[in-house]
């Protein structure tokens, strides 16, 4: 909110210059976003001058030698001048020796070009007036040759943009800061005068009010409205007219500027009504029937619904309650008698019709945080005194209230010593006291606790309802000591028994894995498009990602897997012509199953054919191999070992992967799902990405993602030689190799019983062609085998190898290619 | 004899200098020196010499054999320096490029975002974590945010449709809507229900805000925040702490200062200003940097620690803006285009 340094002065008597002021609010914790200086700041000897004579200088082109008359206490001075927009006879400024013009431009007699010159005429900008350099600054109306500048320029001002904590709804007030400041800088806060103290002018006449109900209380917890009869509606003073547009507010007349002058200076918002405009004598607060209409002072027609609160005549809405006002009902220039509301609204019901209308206004932004029902009538007096003061008229009865007023009070018992322990330095008591009372939290008693130094009993005035308990009086405390004065200290750390979450590691570990490998590591956008996700789940998965209130249409759903951000990435790097090839990016997924989502931690890659690029040297380019090394590895991380988990190819009509050339492991049912290989072809390549990709993902529930907690046990190894054997087997083209190699796998170890044993089985070699029966392929196998405690001899493992092959030929279908 | 024996070394030494395989050379070594070759043949006429010169033309003999087997030797290295030749190919031209990739590089909010948690280790802190999908509890009450606060309104959070159901995000009751997390402070309350004092956790990580995306607006975006709970915790401990951490990353001139401000959850509250003259592109004499403050004595009791024992701080800022001021980068939304020659600069 903006607040005037001139209006501030009004309440306490603050001579700091303005950057002390702003560093003041600052550290009582204000943000100042902007200083905003308008008008003339305070000019010591520069008078009003009259041009007498102008002749060319000498020695200079540009410039003129000016005599000019200051007055009496001056007489003429000569004066050289370079502006040239001006006129002998013309009333300017003048700065006389001595005068110190903003940026501490100190005025000497001086020497220009060999011409002595006792002065300076000056630009609006020179006196800090205005931004326009163009030339001097000529006064109009002719004032008084002599006569101080101050009393001609209108007078300076410094406005304060500040912007105010939600929990202090009292500092959305002059006076709210000007208690601030008073207290800072320890001077007294000053408090209007106020005359009218309720009592009525004239006798009650009920004829301009016949009565004002409240049908919603809880909604509306304290309604006044007081009648002032005969005003004479018109602009308002200068004074006024000046305060309200340094804020930044459009003066209207008279009564409506006070109105808004006095939402200001204490924080309370007040409406006036003219008391004729108000259909059947009548105010009645009520929620709005739905579909009711208002026009409202801004000239559009609102739509109401039963939840809205309005203040309504005996007929219709007039005021959509602590709002904005309606067109039919306002004050304008032929009112007589007003009516002056004076209202607490409940918070919540402002702020929901606010929202949900679009409708903001200063009043609205003031009873959506918060006004202090206990002051409210204070308020209206002051508005009151103003009208009749400003605009005339007379209090007339009756004066209506409407609610009840729990009477406030609040005390906060505190120590000393507490507070020091929770600052965890020292702060004198009189220092706390002091900057205590300076708040007007008075203290009601001290007592000597026997160990925890003096207690204070805390007054808390009704507009700080934020403070509660001791914890609040010691923000209190340090604000007033100022938070830039927290001695230094070391960071103690005790060392806790404890290790990074479990995701924590293993995003660390799969990133510095992929990074290692010569991916760069990404960071997508969470909230992907709907289109987007189609190509990658199910429908019904879509449903259960999608947000209920997306902010735009392509961040509407959750993302199921890591890939279609890589593959933004890689589109990007792609169209700009920078070449990528190997992403990847750790982060959450979401899964759907069943109709619920799963949020997971996940590691994905993916693996471009290098586009454009020229090498001199050709490497083998990635395949589906590539992909299934990284993801066994990003699996291992996640203590999942890929190895002895059953693989499947991926298939249907989502998912993003191209059937026969990707596999997928794993499925949320264990906790944790992999997929890996190519990706649809036709999918990138209707993205416009171009080449093939490979990818993979490993998405585990972060909480089966465990710290291990038994340490790995070593295990012996034989150090006797192997024994080798290779084995070719026909089979069908179909059948996996993994299955041929398990069913070998049983029957060699079968085969070698307890003599010794069988260390490995690996397919080494997969044929498929000339010299093999059509749907047939050869997947050759190495056989290691080894003893613990001995070098084993070709007889023995002969021996096995026959049995072996034996086995094949007796219990399968597949041929032993010799 | 002698003329012979002289003869067949010459011979060898023409023989044996072209040979260019090691079978070539296992044959011509036969043929010299093997159970048939020429000098055993001539050394088996050794009986038919008279005895007096047969030591003249042993010496001879085995001078002979000495001489080709030097010459065998010199042959086989030879050949084995051609093998090796051909074995290594020419040599490397050292100013060509490498054709493969890499190396890889870690994002800037991967760099920046370890480097703080190093930091933050060094002084007892572990790194926690939470899910990102949260419930109104986690996210706003427990952190005594009510229920009508600005904050939780559907304009500034994203939420999920009450049917949503998430199977590994506990809600506190089924009434409360899911919604993307605002911020990590929700990792606080989940810790603190995990178990008692003391906890010292660092928790960074995604967060989510409705809002336009701009040049400093992102819909998501990350923070860090430091939660401490110990006995006798002070503002004193939180300044110290705040001061710690900037002086390791920026060096030790760096200076924080402290503005009350307000947050739900901390009592008092700050933000946090950072000396930034030697930072690039910033003008200001200091600037803002984060909010912090004493855990609220009514989150601690939400969580079911007794305030009257316990006392704390958190301290929370936003890992894109610290990564702006760090490397001078003035859009975020860099951070999450992922073009090579972004990524490429800080890894």
């Amino acid at each position: 909110m903006k607040i005037s340094l001139n209006w501030l002065r009004d309440y306490v008597a603050l001579d700091a210059p303005v950057e002390e002021i702003s560093r003041a609010i600052t550290f009582l914790g204000f943000e100042v976003e902007n200083v905003i200086r308008t008008g003339a700041p305070a000019l010591r000897d520069v008078v009003v001058g009259e041009v007498l004579a102008r002749d060319k200088h000498p020695n200079a082109d540009k410039l003129s030698v000016c005599q000019v008359d200051v007055g009496p206490a001056g007489g003429v001075k000569t004066i050289v001048c370079g502006a040239q927009n001006y006129q002998v006879g013309d009333r300017v400024p003048v700065a006389l020796p001595g005068a110190v013009l903003p940026g501490d431009f100190v005025i000497k007699q001086s020497k220009i070009r060999g011409q002595s010159s006792d002065g300076m005429m000056c630009s609006a900008k020179e006196l800090g007036v205005a931004e326009d350099a163009a030339g001097l600054l000529i006064l109009g109306g002719r004032p008084a040759i002599g006569t101080p500048i101050n009393q001609v320029l209108p007078p300076g001002d410094v406005v304060f943009d500040i912007e105010i904590t939600p929990n202090r709804p009292d500092c959305l007030s002059h006076l709210g800061i000007a208690r601030e400041l008073s207290a800072w800088f320890k001077l007294p806060l000053i408090y209007p005068q106020e005359k009218f103290r309720g009592d009525l002018d004239d006798a009650p006449d009920p004829s301009a009010l016949r009565n004002v109900s409240v049908l919603s209380p809880e909604d509306c917890p304290l309604y006044t409205a007081h009648i002032i009869k005969g005003v004479k509606i018109g602009p308002s003073p200068e004074w006024l007219q000046r305060r309200l547009a340094a804020v930044g507010l459009r003066p209207i007349n008279n009564v409506v500027d006070v109105g808004n002058y006095v939402m200001l200076e204490t924080g309370q918002p007040l409406h006036a009504f003219d008391a004729r405009k108000l259909g059947g004598g009548e105010i009645v607060v009520r929620r709005a029937a739905d579909g009711e209409k208002i026009v409202t002072l801004d000239g559009k027609e609102r739509v109401l619904t039963s939840r809205m609160l309005v203040i309504a005549d005996g007929h219709r809405p007039v005021v959509i309650a602590g709002i904005m006002g309606g067109e039919n009902s306002g004050v304008g220039d032929d009112t007589v008698d007003l009516v002056l509301e004076c209202a607490i609204f409940r918070r919540q019901s402002i702020r929901w019709t606010s929202r949900r209308l679009g409708l903001s206004s200063d009043s609205c932004y003031r009873y959506e945080r918060g006004v202090d029902p206990h002051t409210a009538l204070e308020a209206a007096y002051r508005a009151i005194d103003l009208i009749l003061e400003i605009a005339g008229g007379r209090v007339s009865g009756p004066a209506y209230r409407v609610g009840s007023d729990v009477p406030w009070r609040r005390e906060i018992v505190v120590t000393h010593d507490y507070i020091c322990e929770k600052l965890g330095f020292d702060i004198p008591a009189d220092e706390m006291r002091a900057g205590l009372e300076g708040l007007e939290l008075s203290i009601e008693r001290e007592e000597l606790t026997e160990a925890r130094g003096p207690a204070w009993t805390v007054t808390i005035p009704s507009w700080r309802d934020d403070l509660d308990r001791p914890i609040d009086l010691v923000e209190e405390v340090l604000r007033l000591h100022g938070t830039d004065k927290i001695p230094a200290a070391v960071v103690t750390a005790p060392g806790l028994i404890a290790d990074d979450d479990p995701v924590v590691l293993f995003n660390r570990r799969a990133t510095d894995y992929l990074v290692g490998h010569d991916f760069h590591e990404c960071l997508n956008y969470t909230l992907r498009s709907a289109r987007e996700i189609g190509t990658w789940v199910s429908e019904t998965a879509a449903v259960e990602l999608a947000l209920a209130n997306p902010f735009v249409d392509d961040q509407s759903h959750l993302r199921p897997s890591l890939i279609m951000g890589l593959l933004e990435s890689l589109k990007l790097n792609q169209s700009r012509g920078v070449p990528a090839s190997r992403l990847c990016e750790t982060g959450r997924v979401f899964i759907e199953r069943n109709g619920q989502n799963f949020e997971c931690a996940a590691a994905g890659f993916l693996i471009a054919e290098p586009i454009g690029e020229k090498a001199w040297l050709k490497r083998p380019a990635a395949d589906f191999y590539t992909a299934k090394k990284y993801i066994g590895a990003l699996a291992a991380m996640a203590g999942v070992d890929l190895v002895r988990q059953a693989l499947s190819p991926i298939a249907g009509p989502y998912y993003g992967w191209q059937e026969g050339q990707s596999a997928t492991a794993g499925e949320m049912a264990q906790g944790w799902t992999a997929r890996f290989g190519l990706l649809s072809l036709p999918m990138v390549t209707s993205m416009g990405v171009e080449g093939k990709v490979y990818a993979g993902i490993f998405a585990i529930l972060p909480e089966k993602l465990t710290a291990e907690t038994t340490r790995r046990r070593y295990v012996e190894f034989s150090l006797q030689p192997a024994a080798f054997r290779d084995l070719a087997l026909v089979v069908d083209a179909a059948v996996h190799a993994d299955e041929v190699r398990k069913g070998l796998a049983k029957i060699t170890r079968t085969a070698v019983g307890g003599a010794f044993v069988l260390e490995s089985v690996e397919a080494f070699d997969v044929y498929q062609g000339q010299g093999l029966p059509e749907g047939k392929k050869s997947l050759a196998f190495s056989l290691v085998f080894r003893s613990p405690e001995r070098t084993l001899t070709d007889d023995e493992v002969n021996v096995v190898f026959q049995k072996i092959q034996d086995e094949v030929a007796k219990t399968t279908s597949w041929q032993i290619r010799k | 004899m002698q003329a012979t024996l002289t003869a067949l070394v010459a011979k060898a030494q023409t023989d044996l200098a072209a040979l260019k395989t090691r079978p070539e050379f296992e044959a011509a070594k036969a043929r010299l020196v093997g159970p048939n070759g020429e000098l055993t043949l001539l050394m088996k006429q050794m009986g038919a010499v008279p005895k007096e010169d047969r030591p003249a033309l042993g010496k001879l003999i085995n001078e002979t054999k000495g001489r080709l087997q030097g010459l065998l030797d010199s042959a086989l290295r030879s050949i084995a320096a051609r093998e090796l030749q051909a074995q290594l190919g020419p040599e490397v031209d050292p100013t060509l490029p490498s054709p493969d990739a890499g190396p890889g590089t870690y994002h800037p909010l991967t760099l920046v975002r370890e480097e703080m948690c190093r930091i933050l280790r060094k002084v007892g802190f572990i790194v926690a974590d939470g899910p990102e999908v949260e419930s109104e509890y986690y996210c706003f009450d427990a952190l005594n945010t009510p229920a009508d606060h600005p904050a939780r309104d559907a304009q500034d959070t994203f939420y999920f449709p009450e049917t949503a159901r998430f199977g590994n995000v506990s809600k506190k009751t089924p009434e409360e809507k899911y919604l993307l997390r605002t911020h990590t402070s929700s990792v606080q309350i989940r810790t603190m229900l995990k178990g008692p004092p003391p906890i010292r956790i660092v928790s960074p990580g995604r967060t989510y805000r409705r809002d336009t995306t701009d040049a400093t607006h992102s819909a998501n975006f990350h923070q860090l925040e430091c939660l401490c709970v110990d006995k006798n915790v002070t503002v004193r401990d939180l300044k110290a702490l705040l001061d710690y951490i900037f002086a390791s990353l920026l060096g030790r001139e760096t200076k924080t200062r402290f503005r009350p401000h307000y947050f739900s959850y901390t009592e008092p509250s700050f933000e946090v200003d950072l000396s930034a003259k030697h930072l690039p592109k910033v003008r200001k004499e200091w600037i803002e940097i984060g909010g912090c403050g004493m855990v609220d004595p009514v989150v601690f009791a939400g969580v079911g620690y007794d305030p009257e024992v316990w006392s704390g701080y958190a301290f929370g800022m936003g890992l894109e803006r610290l990564a702006m001021l760090l490397y001078g980068i003035d859009d975020i939304r860099h951070f999450y285009q992922n073009d090579l020659r972004f990524l490429k600069q800080f890894a």
